[in-house]
C-alpha cells in the first residue's frame, strides 16, 4: 500500500515562504496584464495611447475670454518607456488693462498698432482697457522617460509656443534615482527657455514717454531653471514630495502693452510712460505636496508654496483638492481650495507722481506685480464609463472653477482721485470638460 | 537672506527623509492605495496644465511643482 505524503504542516516559514510565492504570482498575473494592455503593432490609431483631452472655456469679468482644448497622449512600452505629447490652442479676445489709472476724466488712447481705427476711449470713472485684443497660441511638447537602471530614469523633453507676438522653445532634461525599495525618490532637473517678442507696433523703450512711442524692433529673453525634488512614501497610504526651484531670466521682461499714469499733485492725468522692469529676475520657490488616501472614497492632495524672488515679490500658495469617490469607484466628486497672496514688486506702483523722480529707475503699474491675494473655488464631477476598443473604460468630467483677487495694499492718493476704484481686482470663470480614455 | 533659508529648509527636510526614510515606506505587496489614481503625483495633467496657465497669466508666481518657465506672452 502506498501512503499519500503528508502534508508538511504549516509552520511561520512555510507561511512565509506560500506569502512570498501568492505575491510573486499576483505580481506575475500583474505584469502579464500590464504586458496584454499593450497594444500589438496592428493596433488601430492611438489604441495603445491614453488620450487625456478637455475643452476650457475662461471669462473674466468684463475682461478676457478665452477658448482653450487641450490633449495630451501618452503611452507607456512593455520596457518602461514612456512618451507623451501635449496640444494646446488658445483663442483670446476681450478688454485687457493698458495699466493706465482710473480718472475722473474721459481719457483716449492710441492702440499698440498705432492705427487711428483701433484708438480707444475710456469713460470717467472706468478702467482703461485695451478693448481690441485678441491673440491665438498653439503650443506642442513631447516628453521622453527612459529608465536605464531598474532603479534611474532619464527624462527629455521640449515644448514650442507660438502666438502672433511671441514665440517660445523650452527644453528640459531631469534624472530620477529609487532605493528604499523604491520608496523614495531623489530628482534633479533642468531646463532652458529661449522667448522672441515682436509686440504688435514694436517693442517700447523701457520708461519712456508714451506720446513719443519710441518702440524698437523685436525682443528676446531668455530663461534657465532647476530644481531638485525628494519623493517620500510615508505609509501605506500617505506620499509627499518636496521640491526646492530656482529659475533665472533675462531679457526684456516689461509687458510691451503696458503704461503708467502719470498725474500731478492735484491727482489729474498729466501723461503716461511705458512700463520699466529690470532686466533680469532670479526666482526661487519651495513646494511640498502630500496625498493621503484616507478611506476608500475619500483622499486628499495638499500642496504649499513659498516663492521669492529679487523683484520683492513673495508668495504663498496653499492649495487642497479633496476627492470624494462613489459608488463602485466609477465617479467622483472634487472640491477644491487655493488660497494665493502675493506682496507687490518692489518698483510697482499704481501711478507715478510728476513731482517724484524714481530711485530706481523702474516702474509698472501691472497689477499682476501687486500686492493682493486670490481665492479658487472649485468642483469636479467625474463619472466612469464604458471603454472604446480594447480600452477597459473611460472617463468624462466637468469641472468648474470661481478664481477672485482682492488687493491687500492701498498707496496713499491725492485727494481729487478719492471716490475712484483704482484697484478693481479681478473674478474670473473656469468651465472645462474633459474626456479621458 | 531668503536664498539661504530655503537652503536650510531643504537640507533640513532632506536629511529628515535620509536618515528616516530607511524607516519609512512600505512593501510592494502594500503598495493597493498608493496605486490608486488620485494618489499619483501629477493625477490630473491637463487640469494642472490649465490651472497653471491661469495663474501664470494673472500671478507673479509660477512653477514648483515643476518648472517655472511658461511659454506664454501673456505675463
Amino acid at each position: 500500500m502506498q501512503l499519500k505524503p503528508k502534508a508538511p504542516r504549516p509552520t511561520p516559514a512555510n507561511a512565509r515562504r506560500r506569502l512570498i510565492a501568492a505575491s510573486c504570482a499576483l505580481l506575475g498575473a500583474a505584469a502579464r496584464s500590464q504586458q496584454a494592455n499593450v497594444a500589438p503593432a496592428d493596433s488601430g490609431l492611438l489604441e495603445d495611447w491614453s488620450v487625456d483631452s478637455a475643452l476650457a472655456y475662461y471669462h473674466e469679468d468684463g475682461r478676457i475670454l478665452a477658448i482653450e482644448p487641450v490633449v495630451n497622449l501618452a503611452k507607456v512600452f512593455a520596457d518602461g518607456q514612456s512618451l507623451n505629447f501635449n496640444g494646446t490652442f488658445d483663442s483670446l479676445s476681450g478688454s485687457s488693462p493698458n495699466g493706465a489709472l482710473t480718472s475722473h476724466t474721459a481719457q483716449t488712447f492710441a492702440s499698440p498698432s498705432g492705427k487711428a481705427k483701433h484708438a480707444y476711449t475710456t469713460a470717467p470713472g472706468q478702467l482703461p482697457v485695451d478693448p481690441n485684443y485678441q491673440d491665438t497660441r498653439i503650443a506642442v511638447g513631447g516628453n521622453w522617460t527612459l529608465p536605464f537602471t531598474r532603479v534611474d530614469q532619464l527624462s527629455v523633453g521640449a515644448k514650442v509656443s507660438d502666438e502672433h507676438d511671441f514665440f517660445s522653445v523650452t527644453v528640459n532634461a531631469s534624472i530620477a534615482h529609487d532605493f528604499n525599495e523604491k520608496n523614495t525618490t531623489l530628482s534633479f532637473g533642468i531646463s532652458n527657455e529661449f522667448d522672441s517678442l515682436s509686440p504688435i507696433g514694436g517693442a517700447p523703450v523701457p520708461g519712456s514717454d508714451y506720446a513719443l512711442s519710441q518702440k524698437n524692433a523685436g525682443k528676446t529673453k531668455d530663461g534657465v531653471g532647476a530644481l531638485i525634488g525628494v519623493t517620500q512614501v510615508m505609509t501605506r497610504n500617505w506620499l509627499t514630495e518636496f521640491n526646492v526651484s530656482v529659475d533665472r531670466f533675462k531679457g526684456y521682461l516689461n509687458d510691451p502693452y503696458k503704461i503708467t499714469s502719470i498725474i500731478d499733485s492735484a491727482g489729474n492725468t498729466t501723461g503716461y510712460e511705458f512700463e520699466s522692469r529690470p532686466d533680469q529676475r532670479t526666482r526661487k520657490s519651495a513646494y511640498w505636496e502630500n496625498r493621503v488616501g484616507w478611506n476608500q472614497q475619500l483622499s486628499t492632495a495638499l500642496s504649499l508654496r513659498y516663492m521669492t524672488d529679487d523683484w520683492g515679490v513673495r508668495s504663498d500658495t496653499a492649495q487642497l483638492h479633496l476627492r470624494w469617490t462613489l459608488s463602485n469607484r466609477d465617479r467622483y466628486i472634487e472640491p477644491t481650495l487655493r488660497w494665493y497672496r502675493q506682496t507687490a514688486a518692489d518698483f510697482y506702483t499704481p501711478f507715478i507722481l510728476s513731482a517724484t523722480v524714481p530711485t530706481t529707475g523702474f516702474e509698472s503699474s501691472d497689477s499682476r506685480l501687486g500686492a493682493f491675494h486670490a481665492l479658487t473655488y472649485g468642483l469636479k464631477y467625474a463619472q466612469k464609463l464604458p471603454g472604446l476598443g480594447s480600452r477597459a473604460e473611460s472617463e468624462f468630467s466637468v469641472r468648474a472653477e470661481y478664481y477672485q483677487q482682492t488687493f491687500n495694499e492701498r498707496i496713499a492718493t491725492p485727494a481729487a482721485l478719492q471716490g475712484l476704484d483704482l484697484y478693481p481686482g479681478l473674478k474670473a470663470i473656469l468651465v472645462q470638460v474633459g474626456w479621458r480614455f | 537672506m531668503k536664498s539661504k533659508h530655503l537652503s536650510f529648509l531643504f537640507l533640513v527636510c532632506s536629511a529628515a527623509i535620509a536618515s528616516g526614510c530607511t524607516s519609512l515606506g512600505v512593501k510592494p505587496w502594500q503598495r493597493d492605495v498608493l496605486a490608486r489614481e488620485e494618489m499619483q503625483l501629477g493625477a490630473d495633467p491637463v487640469d494642472a496644465a490649465i490651472d497653471d496657465h491661469m495663474y501664470f497669466s494673472k500671478e507673479a508666481s509660477s512653477g514648483g511643482r515643476s518648472f517655472a518657465g511658461g511659454g506664454c506672452g501673456c505675463n
